[in-house]
């Protein structure tokens, strides 16, 4: 009798496992819309630092603090791209004033 | 539209990319272990159905601004 049902509930066990997961994602707005995404990402960056004390607390030991990095990838990318497209505007000037320069020197090497 | 508001939902975009992709990841993670044995595939579907979602998403959300709105006025 205990062998016939086993099965059963060893695969009610896990459509719940699986359905309990898909609900979870689905009710804090995980698999919604961009804004509610977004929000979510909000509602878990400021929840992490306390959870992250609270661990800490239980386990008893301290985090060695992490380091501030004051590198911003935004604000490199966009120096990159300024810079790369302010070289191209000038880059047909600067080339003709290198070839002004070069025959200049080369037509004072003949004199 | 204005640089800032595309702005503002490309940063959207990007951020609704990273959590469907891990929300994919993760009951794709769920499935497999569960139902599949730790197949691979469920993982890998899972996270194409996220990155999917999130594509649609970003496309609803940067061609929403060119679409005509309309609302139904309640009768009275």
């Amino acid at each position: 009798m205990a062998a016939k049902i086993l099965p059963v509930v060893k695969l009610a066990t896990k459509v719940t496992i699986a359905g309990g997961a898909i609900y979870v994602a689905y009710d804090s707005g995980l698999l919604g819309d961009g804004k509610e995404g977004s929000v979510t990402l909000g509602r878990a960056k400021a929840a992490i630092p306390p959870a992250v004390e609270e661990w800490v607390k239980y386990f008893g030991f301290e985090l060695p603090a992490t380091p501030k990095i004051e590198f911003s990838p935004l604000d490199a990318w966009n120096s990159g791209v300024q810079k790369s497209i302010h070289a191209l505007s000038i880059a047909p000037s600067t080339v003709s004033d290198y070839t002004k320069q070069g025959l200049q020197y080369v037509k004072d090497l003949t004199k | 539209m204005s640089e800032k508001e595309l702005g503002q939902k490309w940063d959207r975009c990007l951020a609704d990319s990273a959590i469907k992709f891990g929300t994919g990841l993760g009951l794709g993670i769920v499935f497999s272990v569960v139902f599949f044995k730790r197949r691979t595939w469920p993982i890998v579907f899972g996270t194409g159905l996220g990155l999917g979602m999130a594509y649609s998403n970003c496309q609803n959300d940067l061609k929403s601004h060119y679409v005509l709105h309309s609302k139904v006025a309640k009768e009275q």
